[in-house]
């Protein structure tokens, strides 16, 4: 909880508690340092952050990634100043989530989990009422608004109540809504959850081209494919703990095994498995239900050994694939649960904190 | 058919036990309507404040007001019941009349000199109000036959015939004021809560004080905007004179801060509820207990001591005296400044209470 373990030993000058957050240290727009918090709940008290420390770089997409109830939104309201750490610090650019509030309101943008829009009023009318709130200044307001309409499509339906737009529609809205006063990080949280495919795409668009104007976007999410395609690193998170911190790359190379291998034959492969495992380059062979699963260091290398194992035991191959490892592959790896599993304790605290 | 029929039943039923709040509000109302409204509109009324004066010159008292006086002390209209009147002594007939117009008194009894020709008794009652006059008026002439004195007695109604409906009409507008507050506005509020809105408002650098006085600001137009309808519309109706443009400006003012003070109260009220069903009985406990001891619908005077306290702080009183002064008795800001001036303190109160209570982070 203290900063002073933070400087060099010896400095003859350490930094007063107050100060930690006003030291920037390199390329880190938000540093964690043991942040817990713990709900109190009539007589047992769930922690849903877990002493979870990291940096996020400047101008980074940063993904939080974890199943329900993983802490993944607590983390995100400590860090929007909606909640209060039981202990640790967190600091955001310089200043300090507990001690300036006030401060970080005015350089975040935050598109929660739950719409906050007023479907009543017009998609025009929500965007110049945050304008206001985040202090846009009235000569440029107007021509702002315009931008963000156009920059999501919706130029044509600025005069129109939002009850009367899809969720794709709403969601991008409320996406450039927090985006209107350029803030210097942008909070999303889940920002595709229960969108149809063509509408991910559309937010996924837009978030990337908010990426390109030099914001830190930093963005939880339950989905594989989504923290895949947007994210530079991602944070698995599970059960308020930080399981792991990196680069998409890297964290895919975690995955000791390399590439999968499945193929697919109406007979029964089993005997085949401890042929294959027995061959070079190969790190496991398994059947599961009608399929072989087979894990190779290069999967397209060791195919043709495989293919002569077959030929030569007579069973036909119905389908072949070759894939590397998914993100899912490498949460189940590191939690040994399916990400979408989740757990069902976890998920009834999802709901906490929430301003009732 | 039935199957569903009690599945339905058992989900609401379930959700109704949910909510021991509510449950005991339901419970709670009707003994609190018992007890209030019971109260407020049946008590006895008694201890009616009245000035009585001799006529002069000459200063010498008569028989007449020496008996006549010490029998309204203890004049009560049934034998066990209290004394009907609290009677002042005035030194002259204008002093009396000056507190009688100022609202300190309801009545005026004035006796004739030795030197009367017709020995009548002029009775002066404030007729603003609308239950006292009678009373007044039978208790005078109780006292009267008691004492044996044969004087007619002369009844002059300072504020002509004021009939009820003129009476309970201003306190109409106190209740528009009310009504569009907590039911319109108050709901509005939380259903913003529950929507999220205002965990929106919650991320952005925009002050809790702001937060709040937009909220009230929005609400007091609107109150203000249904009571002055009210206002209009119950002078149409009813019927009663506005005098001057002066009484008509006082009462647009009257009917501003009123708003504010009720809109801030709904506001700080608000603020602390999480869902509609809580609000709205708590809603209904406050309109019961402020709108019954506010005096529109009965003269307070009628009621119990410790109903009589609750006035003390009550906007509602405060705001229907205020506009009774001005409407039904043409008084002017002189009279009303102590309502004003409560209003105002209760209005600052209620807004502070509101800030300080809002929550600017979420738990």
């Amino acid at each position: 909880m203290n900063s002073s373990d933070h400087h060099p030993a010896g400095s003859p000058f350490p930094a007063p508690a107050t100060d930690t957050c006003a030291i920037t240290s390199g390329g880190s727009i938000i540093r964690i340092d043991h942040i817990s918090k713990v709900f109190a709940e009539r007589n047992r008290t769930v922690t849903a952050v877990d002493d979870v420390t990291f940096d996020v770089r400047r101008g980074e997409i940063f993904g939080l990634l974890g199943p329900n109830g993983a802490g993944k939104s607590t983390l995100i309201r400590i860090l929007t100043t909606l909640l209060a750490p039981t202990s640790g610090t967190a600091c955001v650019n310089t200043y300090d989530v507990v001690r300036d509030p006030e401060k970080i309101r005015g350089i975040i943008g935050v598109c929660p989990q739950n719409s906050t829009l007023d479907v009543e009023l017009t998609a025009y009318d929500n965007l110049e009422f945050y304008g206001k709130l985040v202090n846009v200044d009235d000569s440029i307001l107007p021509a702002r608004i315009q931008e963000l309409l156009e920059m999501t499509g919706l130029s044509d339906r600025a005069l129109m109540p939002v009850a009367t737009f899809s969720g794709g529609m709403r969601r991008k809205l409320e996406i450039v809504r927090a985006f209107i006063h350029h803030p210097l990080i942008l909070f999303l949280d889940e920002p595709t959850i229960g969108l149809d495919p063509e509408s991910r795409r559309e937010v996924w668009q837009q978030i990337t081209r908010l990426n390109d104007e030099k914001t830190t976007i930093i963005l939880t999410t339950h989905y594989m494919d989504e923290a895949e395609r947007l994210c530079n690193r991602i944070a698995f998170v599970d059960k308020g703990k930080l399981i792991s911190l990196d680069t998409m790359d890297n964290l895919k190379r975690l995955i000791p095994t390399g590439d999968i291998i499945e193929i697919g034959s109406d007979k029964d492969t089993g005997p085949l498995a401890e042929l294959i495992a027995a061959l070079p380059g190969i790190t496991s062979a398994e059947q599961k239900k009608q399929k072989l699963i087979i894990t190779a260091k290069n999967g397209s290398r060791v195919i043709p050994a495989i293919f002569s194992v077959f030929e030569r035991s007579g069973i036909p191959v119905t389908s072949i694939s070759v894939r590397s490892p998914s993100l899912e592959d490498v949460f189940i790896y590191l939690t040994g649960r399916k990400l979408d599993e989740g757990n069902n304790e976890a998920a009834q605290q999802n709901g906490h904190g929430r301003v009732r | 058919m039935i199957r569903g029929a009690v599945a339905i039943f058992r989900r609401d039923f379930k959700k109704f036990i949910s909510n021991p709040f509510v449950i005991v509000f339901t419970l709670v109302m009707p003994i609190m309507y018992l007890v209030v409204f019971g109260n407020a509109m049946g008590g006895t009324i008694t201890h009616i404040p009245i000035g009585v004066v001799q006529e002069t010159p000459p200063y010498n008292d008569t028989a007449l007001f020496k008996n006549g006086v010490e029998e309204l002390r203890h004049y009560s209209a049934k034998k066990d019941d209290p004394r009907l009147f609290d009677v002042t002594v005035y030194t002259s007939e204008e002093k009396a009349k000056r507190a009688l117009e100022n609202a300190q008194i309801s009545g005026v009894v004035v006796f004739p000199a030795e030197v009367s020709t017709d020995n009548a008794i002029r009775l002066y009652v404030d007729s603003s109000d609308y239950m006292t006059p009678t009373l007044i008026q039978a208790g005078v002439l109780g006292s009267l036959q008691a004492i044996h004195a044969t004087s007619s007695v002369l009844v002059n109604k300072i504020y002509g015939d004021i009939t009820y409906i003129q009476f309970f009409g201003v306190g109409v507008i106190v209740m528009a004021i009310f009504m569009t507050t907590m039911m319109g506005g108050g709901i509005a509020l939380i259903k913003d809560r529950e929507m999220g809105i205002h965990e929106g408002y919650l991320v952005t650098p925009v002050k809790r004080t702001s937060i709040i006085l937009g909220m009230i600001m929005s609400g007091t137009v609107r109150a203000f905007l249904s009571g002055f309808i009210i206002f209009m519309v119950g002078v149409l109706i009813t019927g009663v004179m506005i005098q001057s443009a002066e009484d008509f400006f006082l009462a647009i003012v009257v009917i501003l801060i009123a708003s504010v003070g009720v809109t801030s109260l709904m506001v700080s009220i608000a603020s602390r509820f999480n869902n509609q069903q809580e609000y709205a009985s708590t809603t209904a406990f406050f309109n019961l207990i402020l709108f019954m001891t506010s005096g529109a619908f009965y003269p307070t005077i009628g009621m119990p001591d410790w109903l009589r306290w609750i006035t003390v702080i009550n906007p509602e009183w405060y705001s229907v005296h205020a506009l009774r002064s001005i409407i039904l008795r043409g008084q002017g800001l002189s009279v009303i400044m102590p309502d004003l001036t409560a209003l105002l303190v209760f209005s600052i109160l209620a807004i502070t209470l509101g800030i300080m209570t809002y929550r600017r982070t979420l738990e």
